[in-house]
């Protein structure tokens, strides 16, 4: 059996969902990693794009920052924002996105704002960024969230970015250009989004977890079908190429 | 025929930082952990300037260092943290105390408002924030943050941002000639449409080159002269951060940065060393210390 850590187990789980030939926006941490090891494995014609303005990066070491010089050196083009984040995303050509958050309700929509209210609030978090804007345009969207009550609520504090908003024709209304959330991927489990209502639905629990674990950790009614499978573990080889995507284990951590 | 006289925009970085006044608004360059102006940041802390609102998509270090320093009273931006190293912890602590103002935007928008004001346009549509709480929810510009309207022409939902025309364009480039001519390598970022909404244009550059050489590859010009009105070249402006193809981000003083940031009394102390304890940049720049600057030093062909 292979051995690996959460993060391993996470970046792998995350890269099944990048599709050959797919454009990704894959920031920084566990999703540029996810990004890369799909562009080595079974998706070598996606286009890695960073939102500040690298166009098919390549890095030989992993960046810091969406800005990071490591994200030049062999990519094909170096521009901008209204390039990136304009022409190619509002354009209508990307076609996955990774979004982290703080807050995620049974939408899939996302606070990266504020914890308490508005008006006075707890903690000032990063905001939006580029993140509304990949949320509203992206043609598909994937969540990395940590499983924890406090972080699936049935009330977001702020709601930053869109994910399918108020249910079935919300999206419509506001002629977003992109499709919202199609999977949100935590420590414990897969969740996507049953179709006819638009809310998150239980999709694979990881091997460790149970049921019970998931739904307890869940604020708000989560759907969950009769027949659940078990998310697939990493491959020997995933691990592999992760480790010489980031031999520092800048991201994978020191470990492994 | 005679040679005509070019004029020399060169000034210190005090000069510079002279010429902003209180209550001013900045257009403020770089982008990520790229090409921020950080020594204009430092400067404008050592001159206790107040209540500057400050428009960018998202700086990080020095966006910290000036609502640390009580600088800025209002934010207009998308983005405040370090990246991979976490939380803002000084905007966060100005936040929750009221002494700063943030007016949440997302990347794209903030590029359209530059965008906007450089077309000399009153506002920009853009298909983002609808449905969301950045819509519904603002600060002190209320209901001028910004509108969603139903387009004149095809009757699809629309945001609308108001245009930004501030007094001060404030951008790092690699290069410059003493005209003004500025060349920036790598990304862009949203520089482009930043430098040319401002009133007035201070192009910061880590080099001084001749127009020639700017001659010889006018496409790297990324700002024509046209548009700069002072020019202040100091090597290192971006410290700790990166200036793509000269320096790497000083990693160790970053996250040392960010640890004494996590309390008042550690910020202070990094405020009262680092930039009030010192003469001026190269008074910082001592005190990181040469050694230490050389290693940073870009190498070929990978520009960190």
């Amino acid at each position: 059996m292979v051995e690996y850590s959460k993060t391993e187990f996470l970046i792998a789980c995350a890269s099944s969902h990048v599709r050959d030939g797919e454009n990704v926006f894959g920031g920084t941490g566990m999703p540029l990693l996810a990004a890369l090891l799909a562009k080595q494995t079974h998706a070598p014609r996606s286009n890695l794009i960073s939102e500040a303005g690298f166009i098919d990066a390549r890095p030989r070491e992993v960046p810091l920052s969406v800005a990071d010089t490591r994200y030049y050196y062999g990519c094909s083009a170096s521009l901008g924002l209204i390039e990136t984040l304009g022409f190619l995303l509002q354009g209508g050509r990307i076609d996955v996105g990774f979004l982290g958050a703080a807050q995620i309700d049974e939408y899939g929509n996302l606070n990266t704002s504020y914890i308490g209210p508005y008006d006075k609030p707890k903690v000032k978090l990063p905001g939006s960024g580029g993140g509304n804007d990949i949320a509203s345009s992206a043609k598909r969207l994937i969540i990395m969230m940590s499983h924890d009550k406090r972080k699936f609520v049935k009330d977001l504090d702020y709601m930053t970015s869109p994910g399918h908003l108020e249910g079935p024709g919300s999206r419509e209304k506001w002629s977003m250009v992109g499709n919202g959330p199609e999977v949100v991927i935590t420590d414990m489990c897969q969740m996507d989004f049953e179709p006819e209502t638009l809310k998150i639905r239980l999709k694979s629990v990881h091997p460790g977890y149970t049921v019970q674990q998931i739904v307890d950790n869940v604020m708000f009614d989560l759907l969950v079908p009769d027949e659940i499978p078990a998310t697939a573990e990493p491959s020997q080889e995933q691990l592999d190429i992760m480790h010489k995507l980031d031999p520092k284990g800048i991201y994978l951590g020191k470990g492994a | 025929m005679t040679e005509a006289e070019v004029e020399d925009k060169r000034i210190t970085l005090a000069e510079a930082a002279k010429k902003v006044s209180d209550e001013d608004t900045l257009f403020w360059g770089g982008f990520g952990y790229q090409r921020p102006p950080i020594a204009f940041s430092h400067e404008l802390v050592r001159q206790k300037k107040r209540n500057l609102t400050v428009y960018t998509c998202g700086s990080e270090v020095d966006l910290e260092i000036m609502a640390g320093a009580g600088v800025v009273y209002r934010y207009e931006i998308a983005f405040s943290a370090i990246e991979a190293l976490g939380l803002s912890n000084n905007i966060r602590r100005r936040v929750s105390e009221g002494a700063l103002q943030v007016e949440d935007y997302t990347n794209l928008a903030m590029a359209m408002r530059f965008l906007g004001g450089a077309l000399n346009v009153p506002f920009m549509p853009l298909r983002s924030m609808m449905g969301t709480d950045m819509v519904r929810l603002s600060r002190y510009r209320g209901d001028d943050k910004l509108k969603v309207i139903d387009c004149p022409f095809t009757g699809e939902k629309l945001t609308v941002v108001p245009s930004l025309k501030p007094d001060f364009s404030i951008v790092h480039v690699q290069r410059v000639d003493k005209t003004g001519n500025a060349q920036i390598d790598g990304i862009v970022g949203e520089d482009i449409e930043g430098s040319r909404c401002g009133k007035k244009l201070i192009v910061l550059a880590e080099e001084i080159i001749d127009e020639e050489e700017v001659r010889t590859r006018p496409d790297q010009t990324k700002i024509p002269a046209m548009y700069v009105d002072h020019v202040v070249v100091l090597p290192f402006i971006a410290h700790p951060m990166m200036c793509h193809g000269y320096y790497d981000y000083d990693l160790e003083h970053l996250m040392m940065f960010h640890k004494l940031t996590q309390t008042e009394e550690g910020w202070q102390e990094y405020l009262n060393g680092y930039i009030l304890g010192v003469e001026d940049h190269y008074g910082y720049l001592d005190l990181v210390g040469w050694p230490r600057l050389q290693q940073l030093k870009a190498k070929k062909p990978w520009g960190y």
